[in-house]
């Protein structure tokens, strides 16, 4: 129940903080209310069992990139500019489009039987869990032969290790170097194994690299055309 | 109040995507539009992760989300950047202003 | 010396004497270019070249003589049978010697040796045999080629060298009458010194014409027309003979259109080109027929492949006719006949006919001669010494020389038509002579009278006769058209002969030695003594030819009747022309008082030319005079085909002439002995007629009018010729012209207006099918994107707009139209 509450309240929470982004005309008070959007946001994926996505969510954005856009708010802000007004037709008119394609979405999204689709989804991951843990102790104390026994320990320790999916730290770390306990642990023998995220990761990496240098590249000072023609009238 | 599944998160994503789409169509500063893609971004994050939990992905959908915030905090430096650049350029930060692409 | 080194000297000097001229014209048609129009030395230039190839022809001439120990002068012909002999002798081991000579020095003789051994048999006389096994060795000719210009299968084009004394003779005759008259050109051409000559005779809206005086282009012509003529003499084959007898027919309308701006002197130079193609045209089918049946140009036979004349006459002198007469068979050097695939080398007898006709027809052409021989009076138009060069005594006795060149290829028919060509224009031109009153033109019929004597000469196989006449009469003609022009110089341009008289006091070196030359011409002589000047001797012996013909041929005896006529008409009208000129009292007192003798420039080669006009026949020291003088001995040496005795072939008989005992020296002191009659009775009736006035010549002339006025109109063949040929000529051209603009244009109108119609149509189809379908595309392209503009508006909300509502659109399309 708490989960659910949590839940609602954190949904609510960023959808709400989204359309006051929206609404709002000041762009400061703008990124005041995208801050909390997003922060409801790592928290749904705290609910989520995303715990170091949440955390890095939490760092990375509501740290990073919103004091990056209010230090561009600052740097470009200067009285008249700080309010540009768009015209309510065109308010009008971005809501109806927008609100269209929230339309097409829900229906997509309910169009969808995800159970039938993707098995296993529907119930409650908690219930799951216990039913499953069931099963598979049965299934191990019912194995007759050495073989179906093996199988058996198997999936149970498969299970473990999705029982831990909260703490993803360790695991992600993991993918990155190219390891995949989740899916190798209970993989039957002889498949080929999944394979990581190392090269992902590392052309993750030179992008950034090549981001930073572009984006100082781009932002360094320069003269300012117009406003030093100005300063010289 | 149902309990909570994967339905619920993939609307709070939709609602998250929609209100960027509008942020980004009906916003004239510049910086606006930024947070606008920020929404949009965040929107897809969701729906990664929660195909991540409610389904046999793994840690795939973490993963990638993983990706997702780190492009996204790349690109808000160079669209800051550009950004800056317009200002320096029409000496605003109203986008209707830059339509040289005009045909 | 022996006969190699000899060969190679007298080319290398008579190579010399030919260059040194195209050295000069080059150096004179450039010479303003060095020097300016006032300046003499452009004809002290000219001088020097032809004076030192007098020089060197002489020098080869001498070495002729020293090579043969003299006997080519004294021993050759006529009386000592055994020098003939002895000749003919060395000649038989010719072949071993032709091989020792190489290549460069081939003799080219055809001689009979069985017939000389009949001859020796016959003679007892060997007092001369020793000096003349002493020159053996020495071959009457000398050939080789110079340069190889191109080869056509078996047939050669190059220039060759034919030595013999003939050619000599020539060449020292040539030159001598050329430097002659090139110093007498100074003195006659002076008036084209200045920068303004005025031409009395060219009348132009401005009163008379004016223009640069032409000096040094004249004897750059003078000099071009030597080296032609020099190329001519000593051309070893007759394709050169063919360049090089163009290149003095160019040299000749150059010289004859002198006065270009003058009317009358253009259409005149026309004239003569024209008339000279037409002999030319058969000279081109002369060679065309030999080419194609004896595959050579060659006069001489050259390493050991025959020339023309072996191949015709073989080895001893005779045409080797087939059986049914039909064919001539070409031989070697050796007598044997000649072979191609196993046949026998034959050409038809009537394609020799042809081919010495159409030779000969070059040599009408060329001499002047019936019927064309139209040109040569109004030749007249040139300056004096062209006249007395190329118009008397050089170019057109070229046509003799070749008719004797090639006497070898000339079957007895053709020497015939030879015959008769030259008794009707003798005849002709001396009738005519009588009443012409230009001065220039009386000698221009002269001439051509007594080229037709050279022609008749050389068809009565009086080869040797006529080129003794040929010298002679180049001496005494050219003597007297200098004489001619001195004095139309001192009369200011007066040729009227009627306005003249008495200037033999105010002139008197021109008149004397003008004297030496009509009693040359005449053949006056002492009787019973024998003694004359050089034409008497000639004259006398064509008469003694022709004499002999006609009695080995009583048919035709037209042949030898005529010229003994003519030779009167000679005397009559050449005393004529003296009498009206220098003799009497002066006819108009004006002419004769402005006249003046002419400076020494102008006498001094008159009185040189008149020595020799007197004197060239004469024995100068050897055993006698005339036909057997050293100049008639040097000439008769080359003959190429012996003559000692008579030949018939297809009903002609050839007299011998060769020996005391040939036919001609048996008629000749007969002949001599009428020729004299006639001609003392026309110089006779020339004095009592012009000179003493006892019969007046205007009764005459009213007693004959139709004679006269025929006479008077040339034998109306100017008027003949206009009918024949220029007037159809003018109505063929009058249709053709026709034809042409009434058909040929309007066959071409109506094809290019059918062209201009079919053009318009396909513009049409251009403009509207092609560029309008090509310039829809473009505006149809234009358009769309024109209206697709519209769309980019470059407004970054509106694309994010665009993206949502599409978004949406495409989900509706596909919700509704996929099926669940």
């Amino acid at each position: 129940m708490t989960e659910q509450l949590l839940f609602w309240v954190f949904a609510i929470l960023s959808c709400g903080g989204a359309l006051a982004v929206v609404v709002t005309q000041n762009v400061v008070r703008m990124a005041f209310w995208l801050v909390v959007s997003l922060g409801a946001v790592a928290a749904l994926f705290f609910l989520l069992h995303a715990d170091f996505l949440g955390a890095a969510q939490l760092l990375i954005y509501v740290g990073g990139t919103v004091v990056l856009l209010v230090f561009g708010v600052m740097l470009t802000a200067s009285g008249h500019t700080i309010k540009v007004q768009t015209t309510p037709a065109e308010t009008l008119l971005g809501c109806g489009v927008g609100l269209l394609l929230l339309c097409v979405l829900v229906f997509g999204i309910k169009s969808v039987e995800w159970a039938k689709e993707i098995p296993g989804v529907g119930d409650s991951a908690a219930a799951a869990d216990q039913a499953e843990d069931a099963k598979l102790a049965s299934d191990v104390a019912s194995a007759k032969t050495d073989e179906s026994r093996q199988a058996a320990i198997n999936a149970r320790d498969a299970a473990v290790a999705r029982r831990q999916s909260g703490r993803t730290l360790r695991q992600l770390g993991l993918s990155f170097f190219g390891l995949r306990p989740d899916r190798n642990l209970n993989q039957e023998q002889g498949k080929p194994l999944a394979p990581g995220y190392l090269l992902p990761f590392e052309i993750i990496s030179i992008h950034l690299l090549v981001v930073l240098v572009g984006a100082a590249y781009l932002a360094r000072a320069k003269c300012r055309a117009t406003s030093g023609l100005e300063a010289d009238l | 109040m149902g309990s909570v599944g994967l339905e619920e998160y993939l609307i709070v994503g939709a609602v998250l995507f929609v209100c960027g789409i509008v942020c980004m169509a009906t916003k004239r500063n510049a910086i606006g539009v930024l947070m606008g893609v920020e929404l949009v971004l965040n929107g897809a994050n969701i729906n990664f992760v929660a195909f991540s939990r409610y389904t046999p992905l793994g840690l795939d959908g973490q993963a990638t989300a993983l990706f997702v915030v780190v492009l996204a905090a790349a690109e808000a430096a160079v669209a800051l950047a550009i950004a800056l650049n317009y200002y320096n350029n029409h000496l605003t930060i109203d986008v209707d202003r830059g339509n040289e692409l005009q045909g | 010396m022996d006969p190699q080194s000899t060969g190679e000297l007298l080319r290398n000097l008579l190579t010399v004497a030919w260059l040194l001229p195209l050295a000069g014209f080059v150096a004179e048609i450039y010479w303003l270019r060095w020097s300016h129009r006032l300046s003499k030395t452009a004809a002290y230039c000219a001088v020097a070249c032809i004076g030192l190839g007098f020089i060197c022809s002489a020098s080869a001439l001498i070495t002729w003589g020293v090579a043969t120990r003299g006997a080519a002068f004294s021993d050759a012909h006529g009386g000592h049978e055994s020098g003939h002999h002895a000749e003919q002798h060395h000649e038989e081991h010719e072949p071993q010697l032709g091989a020792a000579e190489g290549e460069k020095v081939a003799a080219a003789d055809p001689h009979n040796h069985d017939n000389d051994k009949k001859h020796d048999h016959k003679n007892d006389e060997h007092k001369d045999a020793h000096a003349a096994t002493e020159h053996a060795g020495m071959p009457k000719a000398f050939s080789g080629t110079f340069y190889r210009l191109a080869k056509f299968g078996a047939l050669n084009v190059s220039l060759d060298w034919y030595i013999d004394s003939l050619t000599l003779v020539m060449f020292t005759m040539v030159t001598f009458i050329a430097t002659c008259i090139h110093l007498f050109a100074i003195g006659y051409m002076k008036d084209e010194l200045t920068e303004e000559y005025e031409d009395h005779e060219v009348h132009t809206s401005h009163g008379h014409f004016t223009r640069p005086g032409r000096f040094h282009r004249f004897f750059s012509y003078l000099s071009l027309f030597c080296f032609s003529m020099l190329g001519l003499v000593l051309a070893g084959n007759i394709f050169q003979v063919f360049i090089f007898w163009e290149l003095v027919g160019v040299s000749s309308y150059l010289l004859i259109g002198f006065y270009i701006e003058r009317k009358s002197a253009s259409t005149a130079a026309n004239k003569a080109f024209i008339m000279n193609r037409v002999g030319d045209f058969g000279f081109l089918i002369g060679l065309m027929i030999l080419w194609t049946w004896c595959g050579t140009f060659q006069f001489a036979d050259v390493d050991h492949d025959p020339g023309l004349f072996t191949m015709i006459r073989g080895n001893d002198g005779k045409i080797d006719v087939s059986e049914d007469g039909k064919q001539v068979y070409l031989r070697d050097a050796h007598g044997h006949r000649l072979e191609s695939n196993g046949k026998p080398s034959t050409i038809g007898y009537l394609l020799l006919i042809a081919a010495g006709c159409g030779i000969f027809a070059g040599c009408i052409g060329k001499s002047a001669q019936f019927p064309l021989q139209t040109w040569l009076p109004d030749a007249m138009e040139g300056p004096t010494p062209v006249s007395a060069l190329v118009h008397s005594a050089t170019m057109v006795a070229a046509g003799v020389y070749l008719a004797a060149r090639f006497y070898p290829v000339f079957t007895p028919e053709v020497l015939l038509v030879i015959a008769y060509v030259g008794c009707i224009t003798l005849f002709v031109a001396a009738t005519i002579a009588l009443v012409v009153t230009d001065i220039k033109r009386v000698l221009a019929y002269s001439t051509i009278s007594q080229l037709g004597y050279m022609m008749l000469a050389i068809g009565v196989a009086g080869w040797g006769a006529g080129l003794f006449h040929l010298v002679t009469h180049a001496f005494f003609k050219s003597l007297m058209f200098l004489c001619s022009g001195s004095v139309i110089a001192g009369c200011h341009h007066v040729q009227e002969m009627p306005r003249m008289g008495g200037l033999r006091r105010k002139m008197p070196i021109t008149a004397y030695t003008m004297l030496i030359g009509v009693v040359a011409i005449s053949g006056l002589a002492i009787p019973v003594l024998n003694i004359g000047l050089s034409g008497f001797y000639s004259k006398d012996e064509i008469v003694a030819s022709a004499m002999a013909y006609s009695n080995a041929n009583r048919v035709h005896f037209l042949l030898f009747l005529t010229p003994l006529v003519t030779a009167g008409i000679t005397a009559f009208y050449m005393f004529r022309l003296w009498f009206l000129t220098f003799y009497g009292e002066p006819r108009d007192q004006h002419v004769y008082d402005h006249c003046h003798e002419s400076p020494r420039i102008m006498t001094t080669p008159l009185i040189a030319l008149s020595i020799l006009a007197a004197s060239c026949a004469w024995g100068w020291g050897t055993s006698g005079t005339g036909n057997e003088g050293p100049l008639f001995k040097l000439i008769a040496f080359s003959e190429t085909v012996p003559s000692t005795e008579a030949v018939t072939l297809n009903g002609l008989t050839i007299p011998s002439h060769q020996g005391h005992h040939s036919d001609v020296h048996a008629v000749h002191g007969k002949a001599g002995l009428l020729a004299l009659i006639a001609a003392f009775t026309g110089a006779i009736f020339a004095y009592l007629m012009y000179g003493s006035r006892v019969i007046n010549p205007a009764e005459i002339r009213r007693q004959l009018p139709g004679v006269y006025d025929f006479l008077l109109d040339k034998w109306r063949f100017d008027v003949l010729y206009d009918a024949m040929f220029v007037r159809p000529v003018h109505i063929v051209s009058a249709w053709c012209a026709d034809f042409d603009k009434k058909v040929l244009d309007a066959i071409l109108h109506a094809s290019a207006s059918v062209t201009v119609l079919v053009a318009r149509w396909d513009r049409l189809f251009d403009e509207t099918m092609v560029d309008g379908i090509v310039n829809m595309v473009g505006s149809v392209t234009r358009s769309i994107g024109y209206s697709l503009r519209v769309v980019q508006t470059g407004r970054l909300r509106q694309y994010v707009m665009w993206i949502a509502v599409g978004v949406v659109v495409l989900f509706g399309v596909l919700f509704t139209s996929l099926p669940k």
